[in-house]
């Protein structure tokens, strides 16, 4: 589904250049669930910017699905993730001036899929939302909108789901029925996902774990024992 | 409190550290509007003090009498004599003519020695008024007007013929100190020797001719006593005695009304710029809220915080009012640098403290009554605030004494507008009217965004997705479309009235009276002439409707036998008054008469004077059948009793006039005869030199050369006009401006995240387009229908004008408007649409 092959990032700062992505080779299989690991600053969330094309790299080449999006324009990009990407931040990124309803609708209505409103509500339904539909982001608790956020992801029933920290912002409880969430949802849909985590014990409970140090790959690990590389093996 | 105070103050000026941006467009809106007043007050007083320091030069001396058809007799010279120096003037309309070109219409002047009292007749070339005017060889001189020259194709030692005098030209006219302040004349002037009129031919009983009495009183003669002692000894004299305080009228009034009209300009842009205000405020309060939260979080009482936050913009408004004062007090030096010398007089430019002041005061009730409301809110926020602000932002209110306040400051801004008035009426009118167009456009403002959200609930399923999110911007928590609707409505408003009124002149000018006016005026047709001035029309081929009527002037000195200086008169019918009308009497209605009330004498009444006047008239007078008024003709006073009113269609330029007297009632008067003329352009000029050369003494006004005369002022006084009313649109653009800028971090927000999930920047280009353009239209709609109607009631009923639909210059204002909301938009969002989405996301 996702293929990284040496790519590598590199963004001005005024302390000068910064190597964020240093050669990353990944590859990541249909249906398979992968728990992106690693300290702060070791270019997790970068990866999952490139991944969704919201990023481009500074070289190497990057296939999502069959296609190379190191070479499409930002619409085209855009175009891809509306039809093949979902993504939950961690800082939730809802319209303010929308309600949750519409946050959810967006996609499939800039899809032009038929229907967008009742499944924007059958989905908020599903994340226990559905008496919630006409309230505004500011009205809705930080777990409140963590769930809008997943169902405007798989609003479009996206391919590939890329969730960054979706618990960081969130409290035991809330993090622990939002994970429950996501990957109940990613196997209704055949979803194939990335989640990024700097939690170990959340990303265990992927098929696989990569963990990321300094720009690059340095483990990966099934998620039941067998290590194929052990992690924190540089 | 003390205490408090200076508490607020250290706040206060610790958060001024942050500079004043997002301040810029609160700024400019009060410094527009607050410019815009204190330039045109402050304009006028110059004029006014222009006129007053002149006034004298102005008049051309102290006094100045004014007789018309007869001069003064030898009893009333010898008092006038006796009184002051006396500089003897006639002034008639005459025709000039050169041996190969047709003849031209004048405004011929004739004076004496001592003219003039005051000021100087600069000539060039330079030389002594006597010297130009005295007898050489025989021959009279005279001096012009450079444009008569140039129209009859003369060079100065030249001669030019008036009746049967030749003059010769010595000099052209530079400045005359006393030429009637007027925007247009219908003929260059001519100046003559008084000496020298009577060898013209054209002193003839009844002709329109007015003896002008200069008068440089004598020391220790007070105006007032002479002007008493004046009545007693001539009581029957029908002269019109003008002062210093009162010497060019015209002036004055155009000036008084420009003052009015750019001052409710000025006001409108303040109000406009009200809405302005309001929005930096409340985006100010709400950049402000966690600043707030903490502070009280940290013990900061309600109080303590709205000192601190009604500090910082109070200072801020000083500012914008400040600026607006200097730059209003500095416009009228440039204005009158670019007017030059086309006043008759020089404005003083100067510094005016008291229209500056009101304008300060203007100012300041304006941020007041639209500053307070949102400003309070900084007291309402609580201190939970600080974790959910968000929430904060839909519930919090106003609180009522803030409300209170601002309702006293929006009175008092009111209460002002009508008492610094002089027409107190046309002021409340406007205070009545922005009241009625805000909430028409603020309804306005509801109505689009309740009209978009029922089309995005109700679109069809699957329709774009742009065309939705548009729609959703117009009605979504924090749209701007109130402000802009209102603002940029209002603004536009009084640019599509301005341009109405202006067009429908014009049309009026240009299409329709050169095809309904008749295209000549002859007037002093002796009464031995009538039969030869037919004649000479009648050889001429092209000519129509023929009209002639026996015509003498007279003034209108008592109604109900109360002096008219003592009568109360409605402004709309003190022109009737104000100089000599012509009269006529007839026995039977004139032809097209409509009587609205009473009925005709019978054509052979002979008792006492009757008298039909202008319906409008009388109602001004406040006069109706029965009653009586009183003119003077050649000094002998006529009472006649009103026995029917007419109204009379003033816009067709046809012959009207406002009395028609019973036969008999002018009987033994020397009336002359008026003419109108409709002829076809082409047979124009024969009819003038058919008429002219047959009758030398009769003058013929060329009605489409007037007319031409008359639209070249509309069309300067319209640009000027113009330039002024578009501030009120600046102003506008100002708040949209201010609105875009606000909304420009959620908007760059929302992009971004409609960018992450799949939206592409032409799925963003169609939003923008269907808000900006459905924003735009529905506002240049509505400004488009209320400009009209205001056009249309300022046609009717102030300029007593026709009115026109012309709805190519409506759409065209309407379609500028949606083009600029669009363009500004785009402009404003333009950035949006090409942000990289990635470092806004990691930012988060």
């Amino acid at each position: 589904m996702v293929l990284f092959e040496d790519v590598h990032l590199k963004l001005a700062s005024l302390a000068g250049e910064v190597n964020i992505l240093r050669g990353v080779d990944l590859s990541v299989a249909v249906g398979e669930s992968v728990g992106i690991v690693g300290p702060s600053g070791s270019g997790k969330s970068t990866m999952m910017m490139v991944m969704a094309g919201l990023e481009r790299p500074t070289s190497g080449r990057i296939r999502v699905g069959g296609q190379d999006i190191t070479s499409l324009s930002e619409d085209r990009l855009a175009l891809f993730r509306r039809d093949t990407v979902g993504i939950v931040f961690q800082a939730f990124h809802l319209v303010p001036t929308m309600t949750a309803l519409e946050n959810v609708a967006v996609p499939m209505e800039l899809a032009g899929q038929p229907g967008a409103f009742a499944r924007a509500r059958e989905l908020l339904g599903s994340v226990g939302l559905g008496r919630r539909v006409d309230h505004y982001p500011s009205q809705l608790s930080g777990g409140e909108q963590q769930r809008v956020a997943i169902a405007r992801a798989f609003a479009a029933r996206p391919r590939l789901l890329l969730a960054d920290e979706p618990t960081g912002n969130l409290d035991g409880a809330t993090g622990r029925a939002i994970i429950d969430l996501i990957f109940a949802l990613g196997a209704a849909h055949d979803a194939t996902l990335l989640l990024i985590t700097h939690d170990p014990s959340l990303a265990t409970r992927c098929d696989r774990t990569v963990r990321l140090e300094d720009g690059r790959v340095v483990g990966t690990a099934a998620a039941e024992g067998g290590s194929k590389v052990p992690l924190g093996a540089s | 409190m003390n205490g408090t105070l200076r508490l607020a103050l250290r706040l206060a000026r610790r958060e001024l550290r942050g500079g004043l941006r997002g301040f810029v467009v609160f700024i400019a809106c009060l410094t527009l509007g607050v410019a815009a007043i204190a330039a045109a007050g402050s304009l006028n007083a110059s004029v006014r003090a222009g006129l007053q320091a002149e006034a004298r030069a102005l008049l051309g001396g102290d006094a100045a009498l004014r007789l018309t058809h007869r001069p003064a007799t030898p009893g009333e010279r010898g008092f006038l004599h006796r009184q002051a120096v006396v500089a003897e003037t006639v002034e008639m309309r005459a025709m000039a003519r050169a041996a190969d070109s047709r003849p031209i219409l004048v405004e011929l002047k004739g004076v004496d020695a001592t003219y003039p009292l005051a000021g100087r007749v600069e000539l060039r070339p330079e030389m002594p008024l006597a010297a130009a005017l005295q007898q050489k060889d025989g021959v009279w001189g005279a001096a012009a007007d450079a444009n008569l020259l140039t129209r009859l194709g003369l060079q100065l030692g030249q001669r030019v013929s008036v009746g049967d005098l030749q003059v010769e030209l010595r000099a052209t006219i530079v400045r005359e100190p006393d030429r009637p302040a007027s925007l247009f004349s219908l003929g260059p002037r001519l100046l003559v020797h008084r000496d020298a009129l009577p060898a013209t031919g054209l002193i003839q009983p009844g002709s329109l001719i007015r003896y002008v009495y200069l008068l440089d009183l004598h020391e220790g003669t007070q105006p007032e006593a002479f002007k008493q002692t004046l009545a007693q000894r001539f009581p029957e004299a029908g002269w019109q005695l003008r002062f210093p305080d009162d010497a060019a009228p015209g002036v004055r009034r155009f000036v008084d009304n420009m003052n009015l009209f750019l001052t409710l300009v000025g006001l409108t842009a303040l109000l406009i710029g009200g809405v302005g205000v309001a929005n930096a405020v409340r985006a100010f309060v709400d950049g402000r809220t966690a600043t707030i939260a903490m502070l009280k979080c940290l013990g900061a009482p309600s109080r303590l915080v709205l000192a601190v936050y009604a500090l910082q913009v109070g200072l801020i408004a000083a500012l914008g009012i400040l600026l607006g004062v200097l730059l209003g007090a500095a416009l009228p030096a440039a204005v009158v640098a670019v007017l030059g010398d086309s006043l008759p007089f020089r404005p003083r430019v100067g510094f005016y403290p008291l229209p500056l002041s009101l304008a300060a005061v203007f100012g300041a009730l304006v941020a007041l009554a639209f500053g307070l409301w949102p400003l309070s809110r900084a007291a309402a926020i609580p201190p939970a605030a600080l974790f959910r602000d968000a929430v904060y932002r839909a519930g919090g209110g106003p609180r009522r004494t803030a409300a209170t306040l601002a309702a006293v400051a929006a009175l008092a801004l009111a209460a002002m507008i009508v008492a610094t008035a002089d027409k107190r009426l046309l002021a409340a009118t406007f205070v009545i009217g922005s009241v009625v167009a805000f909430g028409l456009f603020r309804g306005m403002a509801g109505l689009l965004a309740q009209g978009a959200q029922w089309l995005s609930r109700h679109r069809p399923d699957g329709s774009s997705a742009s065309v939705r999110l548009g729609l959703a911007r117009l009605h979504r928590p924090g749209a701007a479309t109130g402000s802009v609707v209102l603002s940029l409505g209002l603004g536009l408003t009084v640019l599509v009235a301005i341009a109405l009124v202006e067009a429908n002149l014009h049309r009026d000018l240009a299409e329709r009276l050169p095809e309904e006016a008749p295209a000549f005026f002859f007037i002093d047709i002796q009464r031995d002439q009538a039969e030869a001035f037919d004649r000479a029309l009648a050889a001429v081929p092209g000519v129509g409707d023929v009209q002639r009527a026996a015509t003498i002037r007279g003034r209108i000195t008592r109604l109900n036998g109360v002096p008219v200086e003592q009568a109360t008169i409605a402004p709309e019918a003190e022109w009737a008054v104000r100089g000599d009308r012509g009269l006529t009497v007839a026995a039977s209605p004139p032809e097209g008469t409509r009587i609205v009330a009473g009925g005709w004498w019978p054509a052979d009444h002979s008792g006492p004077p009757l008298v039909s006047l202008d319906a409008g008239i009388a109602h001004g007078f406040g006069l109706g059948l029965g009653d009586t008024m009183s003119v003077n003709v050649l000094g002998r006073e006529i009472t006649a009793t009103i026995a029917s009113l007419r109204e009379i269609d003033w816009s067709t330029m046809s012959m009207n006039f406002v009395i028609v007297l019973s036969p008999g009632a002018l009987a033994g008067a020397p009336h002359t005869y008026i003419a109108t003329v409709r002829a076809a352009p082409a047979a124009e000029d024969a009819v003038e030199r058919a008429v002219t050369d047959a009758l030398p003494n009769v003058s013929s006004i060329r009605v489409r050369q007037a007319l031409d005369s008359v639209k070249g002022m509309l069309t300067a006084v319209g640009v000027a006009v113009r330039l002024a009313g578009s501030v009120t649109v600046m102003a506008g653009a100002l708040v949209l401006a201010g609105a875009i800028a606000a909304g420009r971090r959620n908007r760059l927000y929302e992009a971004v995240v409609l960018k992450a999930v799949g939206a592409t920047r032409s799925d963003l280009v169609r939003a923008y387009l269907v808000e900006y353009g459905l924003l735009g239209v529905a506002t240049g709609t509505l400004a488009g229908i209320v400009g009209s109607v205001i056009a249309w009631a300022v046609l009717r009923f102030v300029m007593h004008a026709d009115w026109t639909p012309l709805p190519a210059v409506t759409a065209a204002t309407v379609a500028a408007c949606a083009l600029a909301v669009l363009v500004l938009g785009y402009v404003g969002t333009w950035r949006v649409l090409g942000a990289a989405v990635a470092p806004y996301l990691r930012d988060e």
